[in-house]
């Protein structure tokens, strides 16, 4: 393999690194104007009134539009494709605001600094509503919501029920029970870059939208349900993106930059500041999970119940999959013969959720793990030796859509990793009794790869050799900074026998690109991979063809190598082949693919870790890390490498620090900035070891499988385990604050 | 919309008396670490005067009896300083622990006095040695106050911070804790300066931060130590002195339970800076 399990830098590295890459703020265009929002600060009110006047007085004001002059379309920004069945909740600007941060009012002028400075001159008068800020008392939900002929509340959201087996057998013959209840803290993705979106008039009546997203098509379809126009009207491209970790997934300030671009005729930016990004786009929902576990005394895990209530905040979004995408990951890590699950997403007057790296995942193998972690330690049974007994084996069938696994191999990465780890002598040593405690815990994970069995679960691409020589792959791609560009360039690349930096990927534009879901689910490497990699064997097939011509050589003859079209003692460069065919008037040989998957295997993983607790402070710190992943094979091992330190410090912060709570009296997100929001910073971060179990999967490219999200799951309920284990506790709520640390040793507000 | 905000850098303090004698009003700016930050507004109107090019600003000099340090000092000056770090190694440790390395190569002492932040890491040091500011009032006129009779916003300059030679013990010592350990504000801090006579601390001082709006002196908890030598017991009576400091300190607020334990933390920290050793040193685990 010259290209495939290579470590090719990304192939936009010197573009970005030297600040040519022009992002969405970077653009400038003649007649630009700014927008800037007027956010509610009640947690759910009428608008009895709004009087722009004083903000229209401002010199350079071009207008002020809020729900009384806005289309009043509802409309659901977790939607993918035109026509997306989907509660319909959210408006531009809705008449009853549901949350602190809710959109009241726009305001566009020549400047992002008059705008700001206009939006305090406007004049809005509320009548309170009863808010809702915790997702328990769903019960004064309804009432809440009654009488509020505008707001819809339906409670709960979406709830998921799913029995398998007999788990009533299970409990009643099982040697051991354990129960317990794991909360896990709402979050934010604090992408480097803001939310920010540019719109602007394009002849025929229609707007050009230029956006960081997951998906053009998605923004085209939630564009278009918003301002009630057709699709094609909207002229969506995506922007280089500085980090979304899916927070840019849903479109937020694409309907309004599009509305107000048409309304005036004129170019639109609206820019987010980094406080807005905190409280008026998506977070990861919060999620308490209480599950029970009966296990036979050898460890097997006769049956499982498991409850869940995630709080997706005041608007439907995608928050309705949640409860269904979270039984879908649980079941496909460990073989449980009998299995309870009832889940439920529930509103709240907080800020809306959306996707976050996991969507669902991290919460729902944060509960398993931590659960099965105690059941180990209740029973005195290692812990790795308890996954080991009960995971998947390549080729599991999984009990809720009947999925096959594919390659599944969790063991494996158990096995290699806890002995890389030096598990067993780690995990018998004593934590001492002193201040310092030191303690080692794991936990597996597994994702998905793709939303197969979706039915509109494919991808298109097209790559064709052009006039000058090069190769172009067309396919409504969205590089989310993570590289994926670079690896579907490595797999074209290794097919061609060219490099990955001879393959020109053009943006993702809905007026070149076919349909696309985009980036999400897991699925750039292993589905647009394959269909890039099929793609390209079209392609290789026709440049062989054409070659062989240009050489009079015989097919079997050609090969495809170092940029060169060689036959025996001859060779011509794919460049001389353009130019031999276009001097023959003859079009350069181009191939598209369609991969519709036909698989959804599983990802796996087992992390490792060490920690160090300060009993009097409580304060963590993560002193040593491994992570094993099952990845099939790495097409570019650097990259992934990338996603798994990334996702391990995001982990680390969800386990330790992170938390964009709504304060429960007031609804005000109390960490709304990076000075009350506490990330891990690079002299947290532990060293790490990485250890690829490369096996293969037959559905994806070259074996290839994703990783991107799952290198996250497993980190949060890795680190609470070994805390768990330093001082013997029983912390199941996160982020471990060090009041929470100091609690569960007795030493906190009761001593 | 244009602002009538004029930013000046004067190269010398003659050029900064004739700024700060005009009509104008004066804002003054050093690091910016704290005036730049997204979200603070900035003044609307008057002149903005950098004063990172003022050479007398700037310097640290350990040759005389005081210590006396440019206001416009940075605080990684302060931390990368061996005179400083030899007779106030509990200023050079708070530069160290103080923001980021990109805050500290920015940060002024200056600043950090004038910002007046509850949980500034450099004041509880300045508060613990009875630091004396050097100050030049609007029309050029200089004067020296004490460091709690500071007002910032009053149109003074603070031009020096002066370190007096006489509280400068041999041995003296910061610790904090924040979330996290590098670029975090401090929950609490705590300084001491001592010196040892046959083994026992001798007048021994002990200040903490982030427990009200100004450094607060722990006098029981100085005393809990005072005359005694380093031992398990001494240090169990002192641990259980500093959680009374708190309950006194911070009645009822939501961090009190935590901090009341946390300070142990802290505090056994500063006591192993203090005498050089490690707070993993046997003496602190029978402590407990």
């Amino acid at each position: 393999m010259e290209q495939v399990s290579q470590r090719i830098p990304l192939i936009d590295a010197a573009e970005k690194l030297t600040g040519r890459l022009r992002f969405a703020a970077d653009m400038t265009l003649p007649g630009l104007l700014h927008g800037a929002f007027l956010f509610s600060p009640r947690a759910h009110a009428r608008i009895v009134e709004v009087d722009p006047a004083g903000a229209l007085a401002v010199s350079g004001v071009i207008g002020v539009w809020w729900h009384a002059n806005t289309p009043q379309n509802s409309y659901n920004s977790s939607i993918w494709f035109a026509g997306q069945k989907a509660l319909a909740d959210e408006r531009m600007f809705p008449p009853v605001v549901r949350h602190m941060g809710d959109r009241v009012a726009v305001v566009l002028a020549e400047t992002e600094a008059i705008a700001r400075a206009a939006v305090t001159r406007i004049v809005v008068s509320f009548e309170d509503l009863p808010a809702i800020l915790t997702p328990e008392p769903t019960v004064a939900h309804a009432v809440a919501a009654a009488g509020v002929e505008e707001a819809i509340y339906p409670d709960p959201v979406e709830q998921v029920h799913f029995t398998h087996g007999d788990p009533d057998a299970a409990f009643a013959r099982a040697d051991h029970v354990t129960e317990a209840v794991v909360y896990t803290p709402r979050s934010h993705h604090c992408a480097i870059e803001p939310h920010v979106c540019v719109a602007w008039p394009e002849p025929g009546g229609r707007v050009a939208i230029h956006s960081p997203c997951q998906s053009v098509y998605a923004v085209q379809a939630v564009v278009a349900q918003a301002l009630g126009i057709a699709a094609d009207r909207l002229h969506v491209t995506k922007a280089p993106i500085g980090g979304s970790f899916g927070g840019k997934a849903e479109p937020i300030l694409e309907p309004i930059c599009a509305l107000l671009a048409e309304r005036t005729g004129r170019p639109v930016r609206i820019a987010f500041n980094r406080h807005e990004t905190f409280t008026a786009t998506r977070t990861r929902a919060a999620s308490r999970g209480k599950m029970r576990i009966a296990l036979a005394c050898d460890g097997r895990i006769l049956g499982r119940e498991t409850d869940v209530t995630v709080d997706i905040g005041a608007y439907c979004t995608g928050g309705n999959y949640l409860p269904g995408s979270m039984l879908q990951r649980l079941v496909r890590l460990y073989a449980v013969p009998a299995e309870r699950y009832r889940g439920r997403a529930v509103y709240t007057n907080t800020l809306p959720t959306g996707a976050f790296r996991g969507y669902g995942s991290p919460q729902i193998h944060a509960l398993g793990e931590i659960v099965l972690d105690l059941a180990s330690r209740e029973m005195g049974l290692d812990p790795v030796a308890v996954r080991a007994r009960n995971i998947v084996t390549p080729g599991a069938l999984e009990p809720w859509q009947g999925l096959s696994l594919g390659n599944a191999r969790g063991a494996d990465c158990l096995h290699r990793g806890a002995e890389a780890f030096d598990w067993t002598r780690r995990r018998s040593a004593a934590s001492g009794r002193g201040r310092f405690r030191t303690g080692v815990g794991m936990a597996a994970a597994t994702h998905i790869n793709g939303c197969f069995p979706g039915e509109d679960e494919a991808t298109t691409a097209t790559l064709r050799l052009t006039p000058e020589g090069r190769i172009e792959l067309t396919c409504a791609l969205h590089d989310l900074g993570c590289g994926s560009d670079t690896t579907l360039a490595q797999i074209a690349a290794e097919v061609l026998g060219l490099r990955a930096a001879d393959i020109r990927i053009t943006p993702a534009d809905t007026d070149t690109c076919p349909y696309d879901l985009g980036t999400r689910a897991s699925r750039m490497t292993y589905i647009a991979g394959e269909a890039v990699r099929l793609a390209a064997t079209a392609l290789a097939a026709a440049i062989v063809d054409t070659g062989g011509q240009a050489l009079n050589a015989a097919r079997s003859e050609i090969r495809l190598r170092g940029g060169q079209i060689e036959a025996p003692h001859r060779a011509i460069t794919f460049a001389d082949l353009a130019a031999w065919l276009s001097v023959r008037g003859t079009d350069t040989p181009s191939a598209t693919h369609t991969h519709r998957a036909t698989a959804n295997p599983g990802s796996y993983a087992a992390h490792f870790a060490e920690v160090e607790v300060d009993t009097l402070t409580g304060h963590i710190r993560v002193r040593d890390y491994l992570a094993a992943h099952d990845i099939g094979r790495a097409i570019n091992p650097m990259l992934v490498e990338g996603q798994i330190y990334g996702g391990i410090q995001i982990g680390m912060g969800y386990a330790l620090y992170e938390d964009a709570a709504v304060d429960p009296k007031t609804g005000r997100m109390r960490a709304d900035s990076f000075t009350r929001y506490t990330l891990v910073n690079a002299p947290e971060m532990p060293p790490i070891r990485i250890l690829l179990v490369e096996e293969g999967e037959a559905t994806g490219p070259f074996g290839a499988k994703a990783v991107g999200e799952i290198a996250t799951i497993p980190v949060a309920p890795a680190v609470v385990n070994a805390v768990n284990h330093a001082l013997e506790t029983r912390l199941t709520e996160l982020p471990l604050l060090p009041e929470r640390v100091l609690d569960a040793l007795g030493q906190g507000s009761s001593s | 919309m244009l602002t009538a905000l004029a930013p000046v850098r004067p190269s010398n303090l003659a050029g900064l008396a004739s700024l700060m004698a005009g009509p104008r009003p004066v804002h003054f700016i050093a690091g910016g670490t704290d005036l730049l930050v997204s979200g603070r507004r900035l003044p609307e109107t008057g002149v903005i005067v950098d004063l990172s090019a003022v050479a007398e600003l700037i310097g640290i000099d350990c040759s005389g009896a005081d210590i006396r340090i440019g206001s416009a000092t940075t605080v990684a000056s302060l931390e990368a300083h061996a005179g400083l770090a030899a007779r106030c190694a509990a200023l050079a440790q708070a530069a160290a622990e103080c923001g980021s390395v990109q805050i500290r190569n920015r940060a002024t002492i200056g600043g950090n006095v004038a910002n007046g932040a509850a949980a500034a890491d450099l004041i509880p040091v300045l508060a613990l040695v009875g630091a004396r500011l050097e100050v030049m009032l609007r029309g050029g006129v200089r004067t020296e106050i004490a460091l709690g009779d500071f007002q910032p916003k009053t149109g003074g300059l603070i031009t020096a911070v002066v370190l007096p030679g006489r509280a400068l013990l041999p041995r003296s010592a910061f610790a904090k804790l924040g979330a996290r350990r590098d670029l975090t504000i401090s929950r609490l801090n705590m300084a001491a300066t001592a010196e040892f006579v046959e083994s026992r601390f001798r007048a021994l001082q002990i200040v903490a931060g982030a427990l009200g709006p100004r450094p607060l002196r722990l006098n029981r908890a100085e005393e809990a130590l005072e005359g005694r030598t380093l031992d398990p017991d001494s240090l169990r009576g002192f641990m259980q002195v500093l959680s009374t400091e708190v309950d006194a300190a911070i009645p009822g607020r939501a961090s009190h339970a935590w901090k009341r334990r946390a300070i142990r933390g802290v505090g056994l920290d500063l006591i192993a800076r203090l005498c050089g050793l490690s707070p993993r040193d046997p003496v602190f685990e029978e402590a407990l």
